[in-house]
């Protein structure tokens, strides 16, 4: 079969990725190799002037004792000094806040582009505040390795291993003992580090927690008021946050002492040179010069220890970062769609499809068909699967087993960017942007007005809109709080409708919108949209009588299918939904 | 943003929009003063730990400042006259003089380190708890995003300064004020004169500060923006995959991501400047001190030793000061966090619980009365509701019918106090409804919410969030509870009952199934006033006709009130209320409300 063909092609380069490797942040800065070498060689240029300071100075007292100083020269020698030192310090800030600012950047891009293909699913699996987590905060680790971290350990690598090699050529007796505490430092270093990293791995998971408190605290404001419930609402952002508190301070705990050994470390070696060294210079075995020079260039080698180890702490968090954020950027891509861009007819069919979530079956081999341009209805009780099976037909939700097909063709050999412009789906909960009411409804820059028009005309909006001051410019606020409910559904139909689309799923649309409404709705679909398959989730048989077939769907099983005279026939549970709603009836027949 | 009373005494909704500081407060002068005042009282607590942690500092200064003094004695006495007792005692001197050093250090670090982070701990809870104080209007006004971004991010700027910044601040000024001193005790006019340039510096510091401190709280906002941004579209992700527009947010977000980079720029260019003109005003102090010397000892005035020596102090005033430079800008950064920090902290909310006797009925035996109310949204600028008046009484059951966006759902909100009308009174059982604190009011209504919201957990502790008085229970007493309830029933559509698991986004949760449950959250409370808004709209007519049979055996005492579209759902009431353009008419019979329903013009 042409489907498992193309399937089985994409998957090699899946397997293939290598995700089991650890990923080092160094690798990061592949990219941007010419602005980090700029960095390195403006930040020793500008050390090395500096260095260049007291030499001037000296020579300056130098020539005044000789008796021919001229004040001029020094004064522009100095100046032009200063400039350069100026120039070249306030060049290498610059191409640090680039570097930093365009890893940041650019990392942030490459996650985003990387979770927008990831399917819904995992998105739902992750958590949007872990995502958050992962945008926001542990980015901002990363950046600060780069804007702080990385001249500063390159520039103390380098030094370092200039002043090793002078210590050890000026007396390497000496040497070696001095050079014996770095073990003790790379063992302290590494003990902290390896601890620390998974302190701050969980420090982020902290955050996760934060903001997903933080957040539901918001999507939850309407409720938690009504029960007075803020109290219990600071417990559990109390218990969050007491948690980011106590990591923070073991992490403290650890870095509080690493600072101090280091520090201790290195004055030993002072100390070991005073000793020993004094020894030599008793005994004879080193001059007095040698032993002075040996003391300033340790001094030279301390700095950039102390420097590593005050890095330490950001290298760690970037590193801890880092981790988390390659693991969404090396998940493995969605299956890849396929390349098929046709007109749909509208036909579609079903074959027993089944959802597990873990143990637990949503759908339990469903098969149903229906032709282009039908109305198909599914009723069910609450929890049977109805919003499942609509999941399945827009590709939101992949069945554990079974196909389903568009026009005789599996779902997977579309291309899916042309199938989603063909199938409307309205969502039985309202979603809005914080976005005007145009962008809302057409969600795109490239939906036609006339498009957006009758859309929004087949809504039955127009009216609604008419009032607005602003009309479709109108902002709507992120959880559309000042538009009632049946005006969200209307534009979220109105959002499908936009797309001109072949096929409309409908999820309880008719939940939210009033019987006379309604109505009209439907006739206005029919009307400006002829030829299109419809498949609408709904509790009221009353509106979907006429339609061509109904589907009785229970526990996730079609239990009934067929027209609404057939269940009646054949089908008790059929009747006994239809018994539920007989009052009802009664009234609306009345038009 | 002030608050105005009517003459019924109702506040006028305030604009809880988290805006842009405003200009006066952008230009305010960011000066060490400012700053000073500002930050002081976040650290009331700490009073105890700074104290410890400055002695911890001037300990380690001290013994960084003595250890080379100790090292020159001992090479000019002991290894220059070769006596090596001598070069063993002093080492032990200096031994010990370094792990003193390195225990202050520990203290140093891990005391103020601890300060940043209760700082932290507690800044957040204060927003946090400032959040919770707030009204529903705040939240339909500000981005879940930028919430996060203010409790999580600006308060850790907060965290670094006073975790990392504070400390070398502290010990740099330290070394900057004696450096100074002694300077200018050497020889006054040679101190003055290096310390020329240094005065140029702070003069500049004062003229840049406010400019930094801009550019951080720019660079925070767009960060914030950028979280909104990505908050909003998480949350959503199941529309935007089904309509394909990946791409459309794919470009929102890069937008914002390179706003964001386009702040961040400007800030770090802002906060980088220090730097450089510090070490600018370092050298052209060591030039001035060279050639002022010299001049000085060609006057006779100086000696060259001496001018050798004032060198290497002027380095010891300059050293510190450059490094006060970066210490500086992360100042600037947390002053501008605490700006947006400030900004959420700073709203009132003006739902307060008001106590007037005058006010109260207390001839009145209804539940509920609306006395002339009307309201309208903040920014909306009209009227949702006109002028309403209608009365409640204890026991019956009302329906609320009307075409969409009529204003069902505001009157709805308005009886449970979501929000206070613009004009007009309500009275909850007599009494000012604003006069009741918000546990007692919450105790008399339930209000099931037209978009149920499930906290993420199981399913029973959905049902008993809130719940003070069956919180306790284990889940067979729960379940012995919904029983008695004659809930039971419903818990069979929960594969795993009360231990089912739920999210708050997932859904793997129908929306009928979180409709129950908000059903069983509200019964459980057993509530004077029981309000349905469309409670049960996505619930099969099967289960539905359950839920009738347990409101009909609520206690007879119990009023409710039900918004349907559904026409079966309201047949049973005693009264109907037709909603309409924000009127509210009582419809005599079921007849006559379905005529309206179905022949009147919708307004909206």
């Amino acid at each position: 079969m042409n489907t498992q063909e193309s399937v089985s092609k994409c998957m090699p380069d899946k397997i293939s990725q290598p995700t089991s490797k650890q990923p080092s942040i160094w690798g990061l800065l592949r990219p941007y190799t010419f602005l980090i070498v700029l960095l390195v060689v403006l930040t020793i240029g500008a050390n090395a002037l500096n260095l260049a300071v007291p030499q001037i100075m000296a020579r300056a007292i130098d020539t005044y004792a000789g008796g021919h100083f001229v004040l001029a020269d020094l004064v522009l020698e100095f100046s032009l000094v200063a400039l350069f030192i100026f120039l070249l310090t306030y060049a290498q800030n610059i191409v640090q806040v680039y570097a930093s600012e365009r890893v940041a950047r650019d990392l942030r891009l490459d996650l985003s582009a990387k979770i927008s293909v990831q399917p819904y699913e995992y998105i739902d699996r992750i958590t949007p505040s872990k995502l958050l987590t992962n945008l926001t905060s542990d980015i901002d680790a990363v950046k600060s390795f780069v804007s702080q971290a990385i001249v500063a350990l390159i520039s103390s690598v380098f030094l370092i291993v200039g002043a090793t090699v002078l210590l050890l050529l000026l007396d390497w007796r000496l040497g070696l003992a001095v050079l014996s505490i770095v073990p003790i430092i790379a063992v302290t270093f590494f003990y902290v580090l390896g601890r620390v990293r998974k302190l701050f791995t969980r420090s982020q998971e902290a955050i996760d927690w934060l903001n997903s408190v933080i957040n539901e605290s918001i999507l939850g404001s309407a409720l938690i008021r009504l029960l007075n419930s803020q109290q219990y609402e600071y417990q559990k952002f109390l218990a969050a946050n007491t948690e980011a508190r106590s990591i923070g301070m073991s992490i403290l705990k650890l870095f509080s002492s690493l600072i101090p050994v280091i520090t201790l470390c290195t004055n030993l070696a002072t100390l070991v040179i005073l000793a020993l060294g004094g020894h030599f210079v008793i005994q004879g075995s080193m001059t007095l010069g040698d032993f002075t020079a040996f003391n300033s260039y340790l001094m030279i080698l301390i700095f950039p220890i102390l420097i590593i180890g005050f890095m330490s702490n950001v290298i760690a968090q970037a590193t801890a970062s880092y981790g988390r954020i390659a693991l969404v950027l090396h998940a493995p891509d969605e299956k890849k769609t396929g390349s098929l861009k046709v007109e749909l007819m509208g036909d579609i069919k079903v074959s027993d499809v089944t959802v597990l979530f873990g143990e637990k079956a949503a759908l339990k081999d469903v098969s149903f068909e229906a032709k282009g341009g039908t109305k198909t209805a599914i009723i069910g009780p609450t929890a049977a699967g109805k919003t499942q099976l609509l999941y399945l037909l827009t590709g939101l939700l992949a069945p554990t087993s079974g196909t389903i097909e568009f026009d005789g063709r599996d779902i997977n050999e579309y291309d899916k960017e042309s199938l989603h412009h063909q199938i409307g789906f309205v969502f039985q909960d309202s979603v809005l942007f914080n976005l005007s009411l145009r962008e809302n409804i057409a969600f795109s820059n490239t939906v036609k007005d006339a498009d957006i028009d009758l859309a929004i005309r087949t809504a039955e909006l127009d009216d609604f809109i008419d009032t607005l001051p602003q009309g479709l410019d109108t902002i709507v606020s992120e959880r559309g709080t000042s538009l009632s409910g049946g005006q969200k559904q209307r534009i979220m139909l109105a959002r499908a409708l936009a797309l001109s689309p072949k096929i409309l799923l409908l999820d309880e649309f008719t939940a939210r919108v009033d019987t006379k409404t309604e109505r009209t709705i439907f006739e206005n679909i029919f009307k400006n949209y002829p030829g299109i398959t419809l498949v609408s989730v709904t509790q009221k048989i009353a509106t979907v009588e006429a339609y061509d077939q109904i589907i009785l769907l229970m526990e996730g099983e079609v239990l009934a299918r067929g027209t609404h005279e057939e269940l009646m026939k054949t089908s008790p549970e059929y009747v006994q939904i239809f018994e539920s709603q007989r009052s009802t009836n009664q009234y609306e027949l009345q038009t | 943003m002030c608050k105005f009373s009517n003459p019924n005494g109702a506040p006028i909704n305030m604009n809880y929009r988290l805006k842009k500081a405003d200009a006066a407060q952008e230009r305010e002068k960011s000066v060490l003063g400012t700053a000073v005042r500002r930050l002081l009282p976040l650290m009331k607590e700490e009073k105890r730990a700074v104290a410890i942690a400055l002695v911890a500092i001037f300990i380690t200064s001290a013994t960084t400042l003595i250890a080379p003094v100790i090292i020159a004695h001992t090479i000019d006495t002991y290894i220059q006259n070769k006596i090596f007792s001598g070069v063993v005692e002093f080492s032990l001197l200096l031994l010990f003089i370094y792990i003193v050093g390195a225990i202050s250090n520990y203290i140093q670090v891990r005391t103020m380190g601890a300060v940043g982070r209760r700082v932290l701990f507690n800044l957040r809870n204060s927003i946090f708890n400032k959040l919770e104080s707030l009204p529903v209007a705040f939240f339909n006004q500000n981005k879940a995003g930028d919430l996060i971004s203010r409790i999580n991010n600006d308060t850790d700027k907060l965290n670094q300064f006073f975790s990392q910044a504070l400390m070398q601040f502290a010990s740099n000024l330290v070394l900057i004020v004696g450096a100074g001193v002694f300077l200018l005790v050497i020889n006054w006019r040679l101190g003055a004169a290096s310390l020329v340039p240094a005065a140029i510096v702070l003069i500049m510091t004062q003229l840049l500060s406010p400019w930094v401190k801009r550019t951080n709280l720019a660079s925070l906002r767009t960060l914030g923006g950028m979280s909104g941004e990505i908050q909003e579209s998480l949350n959503n992700f199941k529309v935007i995959v089904a309509f394909n527009r990946l791409d459309y947010f794919r470009d929102k977000f890069k937008e914002s991501n390179a706003a964001n980079y386009a702040a961040s720029i400007k800030a770090g260019i802002a906060n980088n400047t220090f730097t450089p003109i510090y070490t600018l005003a370092s050298t052209i102090g060591q030039l001035i001190v060279l050639a002022y010397g010299i001049y000085l000892v060609s006057a006779g005035s100086f000696t060259i030793g001496l001018l050798i020596g004032f060198i290497l102090y002027v380095n010891n005033f300059y050293n510190p000061l450059r490094q006060l430079a970066s210490v500086w800008s992360s100042l600037q950064l947390a002053l501008a966090g605490l700006d947006r920090i400030s900004e959420v902290l700073a709203l009132e909310s003006d739902m307060t619980v008001a106590t007037d006797e005058t006010r109260d009925r207390p001839g009145d035996d209804s539940i509920l009365t609306f006395d002339h109310v009307s309201f309208g949204y903040p920014d909306a600028g009209i009227d949702v509701l006109h002028d309403i008046s209608f009365t409640l009484a204890k026991g019956k059951t009302y329906a609320l019918v009307g075409p969409t966006g009529g204003g069902k759902t505001t009157t709805a909100s308005l009886m449970a106090r979501l929000y206070d009308p613009t004009k007009g009174m309500v009275y909850l059982a007599g009494r000012d409804i604003r006069s009741y604190d918000p546990k007692e009011r919450s105790n008399k209504i339930g209000f099931i919410l037209q978009e149920p919201f499930l906290f993420s957990g199981t399913v029973r502790e959905n049902i008993l969030y809130g719940n003070d008085e069956y919180a306790s229970y284990t889940t067979e007493e729960v379940a012995a509870l919904l029983e008695r309830a004659n809930l039971a029933s419903l818990l069979s559509r929960f594969s795993e009952g009360l231990e089912t698991k739920v999210t708050s986004s997932n859904d793997a949760i129908s929306l009928g199934q979180k409709q129950l449950i908000a059903f069983m959250r509200a019964v459980l409370r057993k509530p004077d006033i029981l309000i349905l808004d469309e409670a049960t709209a996505n619930i099969d007519t099967v289960t539905e006709q359950l839920l009738d049979d347990i409101l009909k055996k609520l206690p007879a005492s119990t009023t409710r009130v039900i918004i349907a579209h559904r026409l079966n759902t309201i047949e049973n009431a005693d009264e109907i209320y037709f909603v309409n353009a924000g009127t509210v008419t009582q419809a005599g019979t079921m007849e006559h409300a379905v005529d309206m329903l179905l022949h009147g013009k919708r307004a909206s």
